[in-house]
């Protein structure tokens, strides 16, 4: 059972525009910073699938 | 924190008597509801209740499993229900003191004798 | 010694081949004709005793005597669900790029015996999320697995070439809250065992988190159960109807459990058949196979000795435990007891 909490790392709306935000490449695993409408392909081996990171967010779990 | 306002939440209740006076305290047959148990206090119970050479019937069950609760039916001879049930707590609670009481000492004992033990 | 049938049926629970008879206790009043058997605290007073035979930190064994299973069973049902311990409720995960799925890691420190006295803390409210230090234990959890940069790449060991690939509750570390530093003092809070493996990682994962440990009942979730096990059975009893001798003796022998019947010899040097240790018997009714044994022998049960076996898992020790169960049992009387007065009062 999880319980996200989003009260964690509160955050505006609108920076996100230009807020970088790291991916993964599915290939080369190397990081690979975007932007919004940057075009998706991995800067070192031309990969297109990228992988989201996992969330910086506290996750809180029953321990049952 | 409990407001002076809040009451504790009820465990014991009538559910049914057959006195058809006002005075249903007096009645000799009496359900009685326990909220928030089950087995462990009602077969307890239940014995000591049955050993009052007073008690006609005593019976416990447990209405449904999902629910938290039992049912604890007494018919008596003579003595009020409510009477018999005070009594079964109280030879119960006896009981308890007891087999506490004696359990320690022997604790105690094993312990001792443990020690005696180990030192010859 | 001869007993009548009424006694027997009254003192003792018959194994049959098929069936198990006079199980359910009849000593109330007005059972049996000329039997007094109405209740009487000093007469339990006399035939009650106790017996401690095994005692250490986890594990204890005593014999309860003079009791019906009403009661002996109430008290085991309150060790198993009743008793309270404390244990890890919310886990608060900050990062776990393990490959053990963080509910799945969470559901296993759930699991982890807390070394911490329970009635030292209280319940925690409900609706509180954050906790008090009366009643929250907190522990962190933060490793991170790495390459060993002694060694060389021979060695195929996991542990040997990466450093904490193993996460043990050892690593569990506590974070003591208000008081607790000064109140535990001297007994550090720590899981029971060190040794107890919570998860594996390869170079590059690392676990993060924070956990709260609430104190709760058995009842609501089995990690809360402060024993491994508590159990009893009876004290067999059992007889030889007829004497067994040679080859038939040294069956019988083997048909309960090692120690139960003994072998002598007599006169004329022959082994004969007697019963040396019933105690040790778990009641397996082999004999009951064997056609020409299972008339010569009687299993029966004493059905007011009862022989408890307490297991703790750590956080109390059983003797503890045991007088922790008698009190709440006592406590729920007391509880009612009031209850009562309020019912009739108004």
């Amino acid at each position: 059972m999880e319980t996200p909490n989003p009260a964690a790392t509160p955050k505006e709306g609108q920076p996100s525009s230009s807020k970088a935000i790291i991916y993964v490449c599915g290939e080369c695993r190397q990081d690979n910073e975007m932007r919004p409408r940057d075009p998706i392909r991995c800067r070192e081996c031309g990969y297109r699938i990228m992988y989201k990171k996992r969330t910086k967010r506290v996750v809180v779990f029953d321990g049952r | 924190m409990a407001s002076s306002e809040e009451t504790p939440k009820k465990r014991l209740t009538v559910a049914q008597t057959d006195s058809t006076s006002q005075f249903w305290e007096d009645s000799k047959c009496m359900t009685f509801v326990l909220e928030g148990e089950d087995h462990t206090l009602g077969n307890a119970l239940r014995y000591i209740i049955m050993k009052n050479p007073d008690v006609e019937f005593c019976g416990y069950g447990v209405p449904h499993p999902s629910e938290n609760k039992i049912n604890l039916r007494i018919q008596s001879r003579g003595p009020p229900a409510v009477e018999i049930l005070k009594k079964g707590l109280l030879d119960l609670s006896q009981v308890c003191d007891h087999v506490l009481t004696t359990f320690e000492e022997r604790v105690t004992e094993f312990k001792q004798d443990m020690t005696d033990k180990m030192e010859t | 010694m001869t007993m009548s049938t009424t006694e027997e049926m009254r003192s003792y629970v018959t194994l049959n081949e098929y069936d198990v008879d006079h199980v359910h206790s009849t000593d109330f009043p007005g059972s049996y004709h000329g039997y007094d058997d109405s209740w009487d605290f000093n007469r339990f007073r006399r035939n009650f005793w106790i017996e401690v035979t095994k005692l250490d930190d986890m594990e204890m064994e005593f014999d309860m005597v003079g009791i019906d299973a009403a009661l002996a069973n109430a008290f085991r049902r309150i060790l198993l669900a009743e008793v309270p311990t404390m244990a890890a409720d919310k886990i608060f995960i900050h990062n776990n790029t393990s490959i053990i799925q963080s509910e799945v890691l969470a559901h296993r420190l759930g699991l982890v015996p807390i070394k911490v006295d329970p009635r030292m803390f209280e319940f925690r409210q409900e609706g509180d999320e954050e906790g008090t230090d009366m009643d929250t234990v907190e522990f962190e959890l933060k490793v991170k697995c790495t390459k060993n940069p002694n060694v060389t790449a021979d060695l195929p060991d996991p542990y040997e070439i990466y450093k904490n690939a193993k996460v043990t509750t050892k690593q569990l570390k506590w974070i003591p809250r208000g008081n607790q530093a000064a109140l535990h003092h001297n007994n550090p809070i720590r899981p029971v065992d060190g040794d107890i493996l919570i998860a594996k990682l390869r170079p590059g994962q690392a676990i993060d988190l924070r956990m709260h440990c609430v104190k709760g009942l058995g009842k609501d979730h089995a990690k809360f159960s402060p024993v491994a096990t508590a159990s009893y059975r009876l004290l067999p009893k059992i007889t030889l109807k007829q004497p067994v001798v040679g080859e038939q003796a040294e069956r019988l022998a083997r048909c309960f459990t090692p120690g139960v019947i003994g072998l002598k010899e007599d006169e004329d040097g022959n082994k004969v058949a007697y019963v040396d240790n019933a105690r040790k018997d778990a009641s397996s009714r082999e004999v009951f196979r064997h056609e020409d044994l299972k008339d010569a022998v009687d299993m029966k049960k004493v059905r007011d000795h009862f022989i408890f076996s307490v297991e703790s898992t750590g956080a109390l020790p059983p003797n503890v435990l045991m007088c922790e169960a008698v009190k709440i049992l006592k406590e729920k009387c007391r509880t009612f007891l009031v209850e009562l007065d309020n019912l009739t009062k108004k």
